[in-house]
C-alpha cells in the first residue's frame, strides 16, 4: 500500500473513528424502513417500495449526509488536530494529497452505502431479490456516482468553510432535499438530479418515478466534471491556505 | 515568496539586521506577519549557517510564527524567506531537504511509532523506507517502543517519535519547535546531545525555546525574538553576559531571616536586602536585589552556613524571559 499511503492512513482513520459509526447509522436507516415494510406492506409491491425509498429518502437525504460526514472528516480532522503538517511538509503535490483523501472517501462511502442498500434490498424483496438485480445494479451505480459528486463537493467545502459540516447539512437538507425537488428550474444545479437520472436510466423500468431524467452519459459526465472542478479548487485551496 | 500589498500596522522600528553570511542556508529578509491590527512578527531579518541556532523568546514572542513561515506553512504578510537558496513556500521539492519537529504533540493515535515514522519515510519517497525508519528510531532510542500505538506514549516518547519522523529523510535543515517540552531530564540530555551532534555534522538546526538555560546547552548562536521583533542575534555567551548584568531579585526563606539578611548585606554583589511579609510559619522572607545572580546562588548557602541558618527556599523573582528580554533589548 506504499503507492497510496495517505489513502491507507485515511482508511485507518475512518475505521476507528466516530465518522464511520455515523455513516453506518445513516446506511442502516433504510434497513429499518424495510423491516417496517416487512411487517406491514399495505399491498405495496417490494419493487415499488424500494423505488420510493430510494427516490424520496436515500438519494436526496441519506446519501449526501453520509458522504458529508466522511468528506468533512477526511481533511477537517487533520486541520483540527494539526496533523496536516505531517502530510504537507513532504515532496508531494497538494493535488495528490487531495486525491488520496478523496479516494479514501470514495472507497469507504461506497462500501458503506452499498452494504446499506443491499441489506435494504434483501430485506424488502424477501425471496424476490434474484429477479430484481437490475434494480440493485441501478441503485449501486447511482450510489457510486453520488459518492463521486458529493465526496468531491464536500471535500472542497471542508477546505473553504470553517463550519463545513454545518454548511454541508444545510446544503443537503435545504438544497438537495427541499428546493431542488420542489422547484423544477433549479434541479439542474443539484447533484441529486444527476444521480437519480443515472438510477432511472440504468434501471429503465416505469416504477422509477424520476421526472425527465437526463441521458445516462450526460449525467455521468456532469458528475465527473463537478468532481474534477471541485477537486481542483480543493487542491488550489490547500496549496494557498495558511496551516497554523 | 508572498509579499503583502497593504501597509503593515504601525510597529516600533526594528533592530539592525546582522550581516548575511555567504554560507547561510536560511536567509530571512524583512519578514513580517500581521493579523489585522495584531503584529506577530515585525520586519525581522537574519541568516543562519549550518550548526545549531536557537530561536529564543518568551511565550507569544513570535517564535512559532517565524518557524511556521520558515517551513512555508504560513505565508508572510511581507518579506522573503529562502532555504538553501529556494523560496520556503510553494516549492514542495524543498521538503526533501527540510524537516520539522512541530510543537503540538498530536500524532496519529492509531499508528504505532514505527508506522508513523515509516509513513513519513514513504511520503518522503525514500527508496528503502523500512531501513530509514529503523535508522531514525534508533537515533532517538525508540526502537524498543516502536511497535506500541502512539496513543499510549508519554509526552517525551511522542516528542522523540516526532524527532525521528523529522530525521527519517536525513534533512539538511531541521527546525524544532520547543523540542524539550514534556521530556524528562535524561531525555533532555539525549535530545540536546543529538541536536548538537546534528549541528556538528553540518546540518542547519534551528531550535526554538523560551527557556534560557536550555538554549545555553543547545546552541552557541541565538536569535532573540521579543514582541515579534529580532531583539538580539549572535553569540550566546555575549548575550548571556548582557543578561547577567541585569539586576535580579531573589526571594529567600530561612529559619532565621533577620540573621541571614544581616549576613548578606555586606556582600558586594548585593544591592539591597529587605524583609517582606510573613509566611505560613510566621517568618518574613528575604528579598535580595543582586547584580550577579549566578554568583549570588553560589554565595547564599555559604552565608547561611556561616550564620548557622537553615535555608528553606531560594527562588528568583524576575526570571521570566519577558523581563530579562526587556532589559536586553533596552526598551
Amino acid at each position: 500500500m506504499d503507492a497510496l499511503p495517505i489513502t491507507e492512513l485515511t482508511l485507518r482513520q475512518f475505521s476507528g473513528g466516530r465518522a464511520i459509526r455515523i455513516v453506518a447509522f445513516f446506511a442502516l436507516i433504510p434497513v429499518l424502513f424495510a423491516l417496517i415494510f416487512l411487517i406491514d406492506s399495505e399491498g405495496t409491491a417490494p419493487i415499488e417500495f424500494i423505488a420510493t425509498l430510494f427516490e424520496e429518502i436515500i438519494a436526496p437525504t441519506i446519501m449526501p449526509l453520509a458522504i458529508l460526514v466522511l468528506a468533512t472528516n477526511a481533511l477537517g480532522n487533520e486541520l483540527e488536530d494539526r496533523t496536516m503538517v505531517y502530510l504537507v511538509l513532504k515532496p508531494l503535490s497538494r493535488m495528490r494529497i487531495v486525491l488520496e483523501k478523496y479516494a479514501a472517501i470514495v472507497i469507504t462511502a461506497t462500501i458503506m452505502l452499498w452494504l446499506g442498500t443491499l441489506a435494504t434490498f434483501l430485506v424488502a424483496m424477501r425471496g424476490d431479490a434474484a429477479e430484481n438485480l437490475d434494480m440493485l445494479a441501478a441503485i449501486w451505480m447511482s450510489v457510486f456516482f453520488a459518492v463521486i459528486g458529493y465526496g468531491a463537493l464536500f471535500l472542497m467545502i471542508s477546505l473553504l468553510i470553517p463550519r463545513a459540516l454545518l454548511a454541508g447539512i444545510l446544503y443537503s437538507l435545504l438544497w438537495e432535499t427541499t428546493f431542488s425537488r420542489f422547484i423544477p428550474g433549479i434541479r439542474v444545479f443539484s447533484i441529486r438530479h444527476y444521480v437519480q437520472s443515472i438510477y432511472a436510466r440504468v434501471f429503465d423500468n416505469p416504477v422509477a418515478g424520476v421526472d425527465e431524467p437526463l441521458r445516462l452519459i450526460s449525467a455521468i459526465v456532469t458528475i465527473v466534471v463537478i468532481a474534477g472542478v471541485t477537486l481542483a479548487i480543493a487542491s488550489w485551496r490547500l496549496s494557498t491556505m495558511n496551516l497554523e | 515568496m508572498a509579499t503583502g500589498v497593504t501597509a503593515p500596522p504601525s510597529t516600533p522600528p526594528p533592530v539592525a539586521s546582522p550581516p548575511r553570511s555567504e554560507h547561510a542556508t536560511v536567509v530571512v529578509e524583512n519578514l513580517s506577519k500581521w493579523y489585522h491590527d495584531v503584529v506577530a512578527v515585525s520586519d525581522v531579518s537574519f541568516s543562519v549557517e549550518p550548526g545549531v541556532t536557537a530561536l529564543l523568546g518568551p511565550n507569544g514572542a513570535g517564535k512559532s510564527t517565524t518557524l511556521e513561515m520558515l517551513t512555508g506553512l504560513l505565508a508572510p504578510s511581507q518579506g522573503t524567506i529562502r532555504l538553501l537558496g529556494r523560496p520556503a513556500r510553494g516549492d514542495t521539492e524543498l521538503y526533501r531537504r527540510v524537516g520539522l519537529v512541530p510543537e503540538q504533540e498530536t500524532l496519529y493515535p492509531f499508528l504505532t511509532g514505527r508506522e508513523f515514522v515509516r509513513l513519513n519515510a514513504v511520503l518522503q519517497k525514500l527508496p528503502d523506507p523500512d531501513q530509514a525508519t529503523i535508522r531514525a528510531l534508533s537515533i532517538v532510542e525508540m526502537l524498543d517502543e516502536a511497535d506500541r500505538p502512539t496513543r499510549g506514549y508519554s509526552k517525551g516518547m511522542r516528542q522523540r517519535t516526532k524527532v525521528a519522523a523529522a530525521l527519517v529523510h536525513d534533512p539538511d535543515i531541521l527546525l524544532m519547535d520547543e523540542p524539550l517540552n514534556g521530556t524528562d531530564p535524561l531525555q533532555r540530555v539525549k535530545l540536546i546531545e543529538l541536536t548538537r551532534r546534528l549541528g556538528d555534522e553540518g546540518k542547519t538546526v534551528i531550535v526554538s525555546s523560551h527557556v534560557l538555560h536550555e538554549v545555553e546547552r543547545f546552541a552557541d548562536r541565538i536569535l532573540v525574538i521579543n514582541r515579534g521583533k529580532l531583539a538580539a542575534a549572535g553569540n550566546f555567551r555575549a548575550i548571556r553576559d548582557k543578561i547577567d548584568e541585569h539586576a535580579r531579585s531573589v526571594r529567600i526563606r530561612a529559619s532565621e531571616p533577620r540573621r541571614l539578611a544581616q549576613s548578606l548585606m555586606g556582600t558586594p554583589i548585593v544591592i539591597s536586602v529587605r524583609l517582606e511579609g510573613a509566611t505560613a510559619d510566621d517568618r518574613p522572607s528575604i528579598v535580595v536585589e543582586t547584580t550577579d545572580v549566578r554568583e549570588f546562588y553560589r554565595l547564599v548557602p555559604m552565608a547561611a552556613k556561616h550564620a548557622e541558618v537553615h535555608l528553606y527556599e531560594v527562588a528568583a523573582l524576575d526570571e521570566s524571559l519577558a523581563s530579562v528580554f526587556a532589559y536586553v533589548v533596552g526598551r
